[in-house]
């Protein structure tokens, strides 16, 4: 196990030494001159030169890859010309907010997801199967946006229970923060519910015809029994990778709902960075993603050796 | 059993019925279950009526389909939809169950009727510990505290023989061998002390050693609680050894129920002969094996007459258009057979064919067509590039790097000549497949040589290999999944054909229609499609497919395993007379050591990768023995009540291949260890007499022979007068 966890965080640093020659690479070869965006149209050839020596972007690129990198290594990831604070700053204010988000709309999924799927399943072809699948197909169908604008138009605007968006911070207000929240990160789970449904059922439907559950119904279990104490466990174990996966991908719809809901959070700073060409911003936010990315896919895979005793990583101790 | 009135006489009200001591713990009367289907139902069990005292063992028999699991599974309402019981009564200990709430029955199952599975591998929860799976079944039916749950969890693991029950209680299903985790489903069985267990084929997955334990634990453990056992099997070896009282099924319906010693002595049923005559008896010559032709009518299509009918030799016109007889006593009563001319008929001989001279002799005098020397095929264990390596720090100092391998065959030589057949027998993970993949180079032999016609097949190039490859085929256990699925079989069959040159065209298509013809087929099955032939048929296509080559050599993996009893015989036949036509040889791995004796000339016994006995049959079935051999072939259960042969029961389980014992690979199990010896040296594989009979052993032959022989023909045996 021990060595499985060695060997995972190796690949994980490979991985983001990958991501972050991708991000620089894309951000360099991006049309587009920063010096330019940040002096506007009418800057005279000097004053973009003195600039552009003033901001390093004159040394040879390996040289800024380096030193980027080194900064990265040290938690620096250069100041932000749009804002003119360190990028580091900005995304330890902004992240924790995404991560609010994202958080919440999975552990609504979760919640709604996993006691439907098993009830699909154990009701398989009846109506509330049919029923729970004919949701999950609307929910996969519609893109996460959308789901936002349906919650806005339903909640905010006809029955006037939430606001329309913005962020307000836990400790300022918990009620107000909740309040603000619930939308965003309702319209979220919605969507991701369908998926991990599927899943669940299918999983579900699966475990439900093995031999051990047949043995558990002849010990004279009864159904909630052998429903959520043998076959559940069972069942979850294949849905723990779909939902990291939904995880990743929540944080990835983030992006376009936080500019839905004005979430001040990554997404829409990524938004912002991108449209300034603001490219140590940028290049944080690729990073900061990743890293968000791999770290849940990671805590899947462990999960997965804590909920199977049958996988035990790295063989034996 | 009790005798009984035709099924359908006098339905018992049960509510009236009074639980007293001259009844019956379990009287079935008419049960029928039906599955819905499409069309129309299919009536999977129909009629059923038989009766089981309190600690007796009953066993119920027939081929597969013939509605036993589906009988067994009614009894205890298990029946999923579309199934449902549609008529009859399941009287227990005075009561009819079928007139029970589902809530009711809950308190039944697991605590007064208990069920122990087919398949340990599968029927245990892999994500709960054992002792989970022990104590919950103890504390629903019993009012116990947990510890007191999980102390008597801990007694009845150690009731069926696991060791250090107290520290494996923990561990997950996936921690104990097969054999470990059938004692486990034993345990849970017998946790709640039922009065009734319902055995669904407990040791049809098990290797035969393990098989004769566990058989052995479960009469112990009924003998104990004085429990009454209803045992589902399609081995009537199994049966001969275990039960009192048998039910032979048919179709969905019992077409026979006897006491044990009547229904061997004589069966009332035609049926119940041809099931009895289909075992090959292993002090028996067969120039072919006896069969049960024939298939099991589709239950959704039954004859008009007699289910058993079309298969019958003494079928008559009223047979074929009277109806399915019902199941009636016959002659003095102790017997009942569904049959219109039960009475008439005496059965009591068999009528299996024997052979009149001895087996074809082998030329040996020539050059070997097979030859493998000194083979070796390790496995690094653990996985990935360096999941092998392992740092060890014996006696101190520095650690030093140790790669660590499984030694699947270690040392392993025999030689194969034209015609004839060399048998691979042992059990589970002796490295019999690994030898078989590992000279047909599917697999990379870690060292020694194998020759086939004096070419060096493991110096060979991966192009010579193909070319070799003709000449040497390979047929696997499961022919559903060695055949295409998307392919008819005649293009399967005539590729093969094409690759190695040998047809086109209608040349190709005309010999595809000849070798299905010659593996029993008819012509026309070259356009059907993998599926839609039932196991043996299928295994007949691969039987073909590998013919198609013209081929000098054909391994055969476990061809037979898991096909039904009737089938296998047919599958053996077919390979024998393949071989007396074109002189093929075969090389035949197989776990079952009875359907070696059938097939091979000569057989090798291994055990944890290297050969413990080499020898011709008869030399292999007759002293000296091997240990390991005579064990296995004690523990084979004999379909004969009458042979309680001394079965030789290991000690625990096959070592690691990773951790092997020192010295003698047998050590650690062998009864007739002598001492030190058998720790320190590893025993050289020795001839024993003459014509190369070897064995590896450090005993003298004298101790070796205590033994006569299990194939040394019978005394004629006394008839019991009884009937």
């Amino acid at each position: 196990m021990y060595n499985y966890v060695l060997r995972r965080v190796g690949f994980m640093a490979v991985t983001l030494f990958l991501v972050t020659l991708i991000a620089f690479a894309v951000t360099n070869i991006l049309p587009g001159n920063v010096a330019l965006v940040i002096l506007g149209p009418n800057a005279t050839e000097e004053s973009l030169a003195a600039l552009q020596a003033q901001l390093g972007l004159n040394r040879p690129l390996y040289v800024q890859y380096f030193d980027w990198v080194l900064g990265l290594l040290q938690g620096e990831m250069g100041q932000s010309l749009r804002f003119g604070e360190p990028v580091s700053a900005l995304i330890a204010e902004r992240l924790p907010r995404s991560l609010l988000l994202a958080v919440s709309a999975t552990l609504i999924a979760v919640a709604l997801s996993i006691p439907l799927g098993v009830y699909a399943a154990v009701n398989q072809n009846e109506a509330p199967d049919v029923a729970a699948s004919m949701f999950a197909f609307i929910g996969i169908s519609m893109p996460i946006f959308l789901w936002g604008l349906v919650f806005i138009l339903v909640f905010a605007v006809w029955f006037n229970i939430f606001p329309t968006g913005g962020y307000t911070s836990p400790t300022e207000s918990l009620l107000g923060s909740l309040k603000r929240l619930v939308l965003p990160a309702g319209a979220m789970g919605f969507a991701l519910t369908a998926y991990i449904m599927r899943m669940t059922r299918s999983s579900m439907l699966e475990v439900l015809s093995a031999e051990y559950i047949k043995l558990a119904r002849a010990k004279g279990m009864s159904q909630r029994v052998v429903v959520l104490r043998h076959a559940l466990k069972n069942a979850v174990i294949p849905v723990i990778t779909v939902i990291a996966f939904q995880f990743s991908y929540a944080f990835g719809g983030v992006v376009v709902l936080e500019e839905v809901f004005f979430w001040p959070g990554i997404g829409r700073l990524t938004l912002t960075a991108i449209q300034s060409r603001d490219i140590p911003l940028i290049q944080g936010c690729i990073i900061v993603v990743a890293l968000i990315y791999m770290i849940s896919n990671f805590a899947a895979d462990l999960l997965y050796a804590y909920f199977d005793p049958r996988i035990r990583y790295g063989g034996d101790e | 059993m009790s005798a009984q009135q035709a099924e359908d006489a006098d339905p018992v009200a049960s509510s009236t019925a009074d639980s007293s001591a001259d009844q019956p713990l379990l009287d079935v009367r008419g049960l029928r279950t039906e599955f819905r289907t499409e069309t129309e139902p299919v009536v999977a069990s129909n009629r059923v009526s038989f009766s089981l005292e309190r600690g007796d063992t009953m066993g119920l028999v027939g081929e597969s389909g013939a509605g036993k699991s589906v009988t067994a599974r009614s009894i205890m309402r298990l029946i999923d939809p579309p199934g449902e019981i549609t008529d009859g009564q399941v009287v227990f200990d005075g009561e009819d169950l079928l007139q029970k709430s589902e809530k009711e029955m809950r308190d039944i199952r697991g605590n007064r009727i208990a069920m122990i599975p087919q398949d340990p591998m599968s029927s245990l929860n892999p994500v709960m510990t054992v002792g989970e799976q022990i104590i919950e079944t103890i504390r629903r039916h019993q009012s116990v505290s947990k510890s007191e749950a999980r102390r008597l969890a801990i007694e009845s693991m150690d009731d069926v023989g696991i060791p250090d029950a107290e520290e494996r209680i923990d561990d997950y299903p996936h921690e104990f061998s097969g054999g470990m985790r059938q004692r486990v489903l034993v345990a849970i069985g017998f946790s709640c002390e039922p009065d009734l267990i319902i055995a669904d084929e407990p040791t049809t997955a098990l290797d035969v050693t393990t098989q004769a334990k566990i058989l052995d634990l479960l009469n112990e453990m009924q003998e104990r609680e004085n429990t009454a056992v209803l045992m589902i099997t399609h081995n009537l070896g199994v049966v001969a050894q275990t039960c009192d009282h048998v039910g032979v099924m048919y179709a969905g319906n019992l077409v026979e129920t006897a006491e044990l010693d009547h229904l061997f002595e004589r069966p009332r049923h035609p049926y119940t002969r041809s099931l009895i005559d289909s075992i090959p008896e292993v002090e028996t010559e067969y120039d072919e094996l006896p069969t049960l032709d024939g298939a099991m009518p589709d239950l959704s299509d039954l004859p008009s007459g007699c289910n058993f009918a079309p298969r019958c030799p003494h079928a008559t016109e009223a047979c074929r258009s009277g109806g399915d007889p019902a199941l009636e006593g016959v002659g003095d009563g102790s017997s009942r057979a569904a049959c219109i001319h039960a009475d008439d008929l005496d059965l009591s001989e068999s009528t299996a064919a024997k052979s009149g001279g001895g087996r074809r002799e082998i030329d040996r005098s020539g050059e070997p067509l097979f030859e493998v020397r000194n083979l070796k095929k390790y496995f690094s264990a653990g996985e990935g590039l360096l999941g092998n390596v392992r740092l060890s720090r014996e006696g101190g100092g520095l650690p030093t790097i140790e790669r660590r391998y499984v030694k699947a065959v270690d040392d392993v030589s025999f030689d194969i000549y034209p015609g004839e057949t060399v048998g691979l027998v042992g059990e589970s993970g002796c490295g019999k497949s690994t030898v078989a993949r590992t000279v047909l180079r599917l697999l990379e032999p870690t060292g020694g040589e194998v020759y086939f016609e004096g070419e060096p097949i493991h110096d060979l190039g991966s192009g010579a290999i193909r070319s070799l490859r003709r000449e040497m085929q390979i047929i696997f256990q499961d022919p559903h999944s060695s055949l295409n699925p998307r392919k008819p079989v005649g293009r399967i069959i005539g590729r093969a054909m094409e690759r190695h040159d040998i047809a086109t065209g209608e040349e190709k298509r005309q010999r595809v229609r000849e070798l299905l013809e010659r593996v029993g087929l008819s012509g026309d099955a070259a356009n059907k499609y993998p599926h839609e032939f039932s196991g043996g048929q299928q295994q007949r296509v691969a039987i073909a497919h590998a013919l198609a080559v013209e081929p000098k050599l054909i391994v055969c993996d476990e061809p037979v395993s898991a096909l039904d009893v009737s089938v296998q015989a047919q599958i053996l036949n077919l390979l024998n007379e393949i071989q007396e036509e074109s002189n093929i040889s075969y090389l035949f791995i197989s776990h079952n050591i009875g359907v070696v004796r059938h097939i091979c000339d000569r057989v090798a016994v291994m055990y944890l990768g290297k050969i413990a006995e080499f020898g011709r049959i008869g030399d292999i079935f007759s002293a000296p023995f091997h240990p390991y051999t005579e064990s296995l072939l004690s523990a084979v259960p004999h379909a004969d009540p009458k042979r309680k042969t001394d079965r030789i029961l290991l000690e625990g389980s096959v070592p690691s291949p990773i951790d092997p014992p020192s010295g003698c690979p047998f050590q650690t199990r062998c009864p007739k260890k002598i001492g030190d010896v058998c720790e320190q040296e590893v025993p050289e594989l020795e001839a024993v007499g003459d014509d190369d009979h070897r064995i590896s052993c450090h005993l003298s032959v004298a101790e070796m022979s205590e033994r006569d022989s299990f194939i040394a023909p019978r005394e004629k045996r006394e008839v019991a007068g009884s009937d």
